[in-house]
């Protein structure tokens, strides 16, 4: 059975029926992201002081991932367009384009993003003796008093990109409002301790997660220490963590700027030497310390139970890549013999088909353009 | 929009092909399971949603045991449940011993809800009587996109089986309300919440893929001269309807992924810092989040689920209203209008739901307004049905009279929605059982009558027989009775402030528990109610039973029908084969007049179908 | 598209206005990520910021929708407008309320968001008692 107005426009509504079925669609996903965007919006706005975490997004690979996506936005709408000059072989040739630039963006958030995230951590102190001590080891400084400037520096990169803003009144600012146990430390987890019956410690390296190199670390583990009040077993309680060693990373809280060139080096010094116990990595200028698990009040990596933010970042940016997921799998459906086949016997049918591909996909390009300023600049 | 007659399209061989390559050699599972024919959805979608509005009903009948007689086991279902239902997350039987537990009053109360409202009522109207009839009556071979359709279907089975599958896990379903508010759905223990979730994810997806089809079938694929005001009632009832499950769902998928998360992965979007969990202490989550923000989004949708509740249904009553009355149905377009305005309306009012949640005066001003607002829409269509009836010669059949009972029905039931609307009225009757009796009465005598009539009035076209009038009496009258001696004391109880989560039916604050209480404790009478509302419940189940019987024997041996079009319809559904063949109508139709042209002065029938060409008056 | 257009059309005008609505996509990407570069939050403050890329980023994707989407040549469907105005009428109904209603702070987004101009707080209604629903 045909049913009429599939290739042919309609001549009273001037649309065959997948483009109206596509637009309504897109319709729907406007509200779907929208509900998304409604909760940012409403998260954001009552977010606590210091809670937004939004400066640990790594904004160039943001704007790298938009130039991809934009590129392949600008493919579909050629393929089509050689599809409407019946040029086949030109729009394979863009199509591939397409589907190329669409799994770099899937590569890069799933495989480098995502993982880089899930295994940097941040830790956060059951007291500010507690954690005055920890900072002024990691700035290698005597006292906490010493290294709180530096320490401010690195607040205000990450939580307060504007913490110099004159316009906020003075004693208004996120960092005084946070207690110094509540700033927190972040790092690689490079080892572990765990202690025996006689009380005697043993030390664990942590490789890099499932072997692959470029995931450094322990992957996504969880300590709070709330949960032991109420009886929750996380990473710590199953293996029976002590104490944790974290080597400190990223640059922002080494205290040697001039080796700031090395970050490369720096990424995987943890991983490539003895992180040792005398509180020095392999390269020497990036110290690994010790911290015992009844000092840490909380240590996450930045999953999407980090804080709120990095809730609604993995949702937003999971649904859409989900989307970019299913257009692939349709495009690559495009470039099979069996769509040859389709387009020989009704190419108006299929260059329509490939429009309402291109129709989607652009949508999920809009999206992006908006996700990248909300979730990565602002 | 501009009547055209396609050329480029041609349909006059279309009886032959129905018999070489359409139905006649498929298998039995393509033909009838995997199928992807409207007609065959549409009773998929009508069989499905009748057993979950069955199961639904048995739920809330084990309920109003307990809520009649606390604490003692449930007869024969007691033991059975006991011994087949989960476990609760403390290791005791929900059901021990027979008895209803807390926990097992709170699992069937939101499966009650749930089940109703997303596996009953709007399958059944939108997606059921959608599939089946409005492709029907616009003329269509099909719905615009078969495999979609057939895809909508399954998701929604998809979404059947996990909300099924969730009373039987250990802990039991989901228990936190059936609109899920946070923390409490959050923190619950039951896993049955995340099926829950996971079961209201793929319904969305499933009434998501049913509206664009339904949208993109009445707008792409009317017949030549199906102009949109030549379109019956219902179908624009169906077509408001569509965009309302269009744009008012996603905000709840999204809802539901981001209170999937916070579960899972142990987000925060709706824990805000600081949330106790046992004891004194904090829970271990990252806070931060606000839990109104579930209630925005869950009555986002929730406010248009509504309408997407009571649409179809009044598009079945005008469609047998005017059929029945001999009349065309009063104020066509004025209802046309008044449909669309409530579609628009509905989603700037779902806040009337929150008013407790401490929002800001001005805000539930507003909220207030576009409330009251909204009740002028509904008012007008009721008006125009009830016109419709005026001088009418009417034709009492069942469907008729399920048709005519939903009026005064769904009017009790819109009408005690106003003091709900109000801010300061919402204070006392919020969360009572005030509440229960308005909604239902405007879902239960209101849609579910309009279904009933729906099934009665259609099933000839659907089956070729017709169900025995004399039971469906019989079904009709004991409904009509035992649905009011359910809902009307409950307006009562409520009234005297009697919450409606109680599992003990408020007997821990009757009278009788607290005989030194001199005000707020519940009388004796406000007690003894439930007992008859129990009653009355019991009775409206025996009734039930003449319908099944009834809907199943008639299917074989009901009275076969006369001819295609036994209720002298003028719509186009009535002008196809009995039952309509794949690809529905042997030629092409082609429309020439407007939807309900009952006694029309110069004809030689009383009624003009909008097929036929010679009509009295061009009008 | 209605098909109002032959291959030249295709070859010669809409094929070059690919390039150039491309061209002007990445620029806007390189604009917006410089301008964070260089800390336009802090020199025009926050508010500004947010217009500067949200406006951008608006300005990208009408060029996406317009051209990409060819809306352009598309507008005048009705199915179509109609159904992205709702789409988006209920969109921006949406947002405004939900958050609307849950500011208690008429100082609005004006703050920094996640600063304490806007912290939203229960219990602590600016308004006055009597105006409130919830309080009983």
């Amino acid at each position: 059975m045909e049913l009429p107005y599939n290739s042919k426009p309609r001549p009273d509504t001037g649309l065959y029926n997948g483009k109206v079925g596509i637009w309504l669609f897109l319709a729907s996903e406007i509200m779907l992201f929208g509900g998304l965007f409604s909760a940012y919006l409403l998260l954001r706005v009552g977010a606590d002081d210091g809670n937004w975490s939004m400066g640990l997004m790594t904004k160039w690979v943001g704007a790298f991932n938009t130039f991809i996506l934009i590129a392949s936005s600008a493919t579909v709408v050629l393929a089509w367009v050689c599809l409407k000059l019946k040029d086949w072989a030109g729009f394979r040739f863009w199509k591939w384009w397409t589907v190329g630039f669409a799994a770099t963006f899937l590569i890069v958030k799933w495989g480098y993003e995502w993982p880089a995230k899930f295994t940097h951590y941040d830790i956060t102190f059951t007291s500010n003796q507690q954690a005055e001590k920890v900072f002024a080891d990691v700035f290698d400084k005597g006292s906490y008093n010493d290294c709180e400037e530096d320490h401010r520096k690195i607040w205000n990169e990450r939580y307060d990109a504007d913490g110099e803003n004159k316009d906020i009144p003075e004693g208004k600012k996120a960092w005084g409002k946070v207690d110094i146990k509540d700033k927190p430390l972040d790092g690689h987890v490079v080892g572990y301790y765990t202690e025996n019956e006689q009380g005697e410690r043993q030390h664990h390296k942590v490789e890099a997660a499932f072997g692959i190199s470029f995931w450094s670390h322990a992957f996504a583990w969880r300590y709070d220490a709330r949960n032991t009040v109420l009886g929750i077993t996380d990473t710590f309680s199953e293996k029976g963590i002590v104490a944790v060693e974290i080597a400190p990373t990223h640059g922002v809280w080494d205290a040697h700027p001039e080796e700031e060139a090395s970050a490369a080096n720096r990424r995987y010094a943890e991983a490539d030497n003895d992180t040792g116990h005398d509180g020095h990595a392999g390269h020497g200028h990036h110290k690994a310390i010790t911290i015992e698990t009844s000092q840490i009040s909380r240590l996450s990596s930045y999953e999407p139970a980090h804080s709120t933010f990095f809730a609604v970042y993995y949702t937003l940016t999971g649904l859409h890549a989900l989307h970019v997921f299913g257009g692939i799998l349709v495009m690559l459906y495009h470039l099979l013999p069996i769509s040859q086949r389709v387009y020989e016997s009704d190419p108006e049918r299929f260059t329509n088909r490939i429009e309402i591909t291109g129709l989607f996909w652009h949508f999920v390009d809009l999206v992006w353009i908006f996700l990248f300023p909300i979730l990565y600049l602002l | 929009m501009e009547t055209t007659t396609q050329s480029d399209v041609s349909h006059e061989d279309h009886h032959d092909a129905h018999e070489d390559h359409g139905h006649g050699n498929q298998h039995f599972l393509t033909k009838y399971v995997f199928s992807s024919d409207h007609k065959v959805i549409g009773i998929q979608y009508g069989v499905t949603s009748l057993l979950f509005l069955l199961i639904g009903f048995l739920l809330i009948m084990c309920m109003r045991w307990q809520l009649a007689k606390p604490g003692e086991p449930i007869p024969i279902a007691g033991a059975l449940l006991e011994h087949v239902y989960a476990n609760n997350n403390s290791g005791e039987p929900v059901f021990k011993d027979g008895v209803m537990s807390a926990d097992g009053y709170n699992q069937f109360g939101v499966m009650h809800g749930t089940i109703m409202v997303f596996l009953a009522v709007v399958p059944l109207g939108f997606a059921a009587f959608g599939n089946y009839v409005v492709p029907l009556q616009i003329g269509a071979p099909d719905m615009c996109f078969p495999r979609v359709n057939m895809a909508s279907y399954w998701c929604f089975f998809a979404g059947c089986v996990v909300m099924t599958v969730s009373f039987f896990i250990p802990g039991g379903a989901a228990a936190a309300g059936w609109t899920a508010y946070s923390p409490l759905a959050t923190l619950i223990p039951t896993d049955g919440q995340s099926y829950w979730l996971i079961g209201m994810v793929l319904l969305i997806t499933s009434s998501l893929l049913g509206a664009v089809n339904f949208i993109a079938t009445i707008i792409q694929m009317r017949a030549p001269g199906m102009t949109w005001f030549r379109m019956p009632f219902f179908v624009w009832a169906q077509f408001v309807t569509a965009f309302l499950l269009l744009l008012a769902f996603p905000p709840l998928e999204a809802a539901g992924i981001m209170q999937l998360m916070d579960r899972v992965c142990d987000t925060s979007f709706f824990l805000p810092s600081g949330v106790f969990g046992a004891g004194s202490t904090t829970m271990a989550v990252s806070g931060g989040g606000n839990p109104l923000l579930w209630q925005h989004l869950f009555w986002f949708l929730g406010h248009p689920e509504v309408y997407v509740l009571i649409l179809p249904a009044i598009g079945m009553v005008g469609e047998i209203l005017s059929n029945s009355a001999r009349r065309p149905l009063w104020g066509y377009k004025l209802m046309i209008g008044a449909v669309l305005v409530l579609g628009f309306l509905s989603f700037i009012v779902w806040a009337h739901h929150m008013y407790l949640t401490g929002m800001s005066g001005k805000v539930a001003t507003f909220f207030q307004t576009t409330t009251m607002i909204i009740s002028i829409p509904s008012v007008i269509l009721l008006t125009c049905l009830f016109i419709t009836l005026w001088k009418g010669s009417i034709r009492f059949t069942t469907a008729s009279l399920f048709a005519l009972a939903f009026l005064p029905m769904f009017g009790i039931g819109g009408l005690t929605g106003l003091p709900l609307g109000l801010s300061f009225a919402d204070l006392h009757l919020h969360d009572s059982y005030y509440v229960i009796a308005h909604f239902h009465y405007v879902v239960a005598p209101g849609s579910i009558f309009a279904l009933f009539a729906g099934i009665y009035f259609w099933y000839p076209k659907m089956t070729g027989r017709k169900m025995n009038e004399y039971w469906g009496r019989v079904h009709f009258w004991g409904s009509l009775i035992f649905m009011n001696i359910i809902f009307m004391p409950m307006f009562i109880q409520g009234f005297a402030g009697m919450s409606r989560r109680m599992s003990d039916g408020g007997a821990t604050y009757s009278l009788l528990q607290n005989p030194d209480v001199t005000s707020g404790a519940l009388s004796e009478l406000i007690m003894k109610l439930n007992d008859y509302i129990s009653m009355g419940a019991f009775g409206m189940a025996l009734i039930q039973i003449p319908f099944i019987v009834n809907f199943f024997y008639s299917i074989q041996n009901g009275e076969k029908v006369s001819s295609d079009n036994p209720h002298e319809a003028t719509t186009l559904d009535w002008q196809t084969p009995t039952p309509p063949p794949h690809g529905n109508f042997l030629e092409e139709p082609k429309v020439y007049g407007a939807p309900y042209e009952y006694s029309v002065p110069g004809a030689n029938k009383d009624y003009l179908p909008q097929t036929e060409p010679n009509r009295p008056n061009t009008a | 598209m209605s098909d109002e257009h032959d291959a030249e059309w295709y070859e010669k005008k809409f094929r070059p206005m690919i390039y150039l609505v491309a061209g002007i996509l990445l620029v806007g990407t390189v604009i917006t990520y410089v301008a964070d570069v260089l800390g336009i939050a802090e020199k025009w403050g926050f508010r500004n910021a947010i217009i500067f890329a949200l406006g951008v980023a608006t300005v990208k994707a009408s060029a996406v929708i317009y051209i990409f989407m060819h809306l352009k040549w598309d507008i005048n469907l009705k199915t179509i407008s109609l159904t992205m105005a709702c789409a988006i009428i209920f969109l921006i109904g949406m947002m405004w309320l939900t958050v609307g209603s849950e500011i208690q702070d008429e100082g609005g987004i004006d703050g920094k968001p996640g600063g304490t101009e806007t912290t939203w707080k229960h219990g602590k209604p600016s308004k006055p008692k009597a105006l409130k629903a919830g309080d009983s």
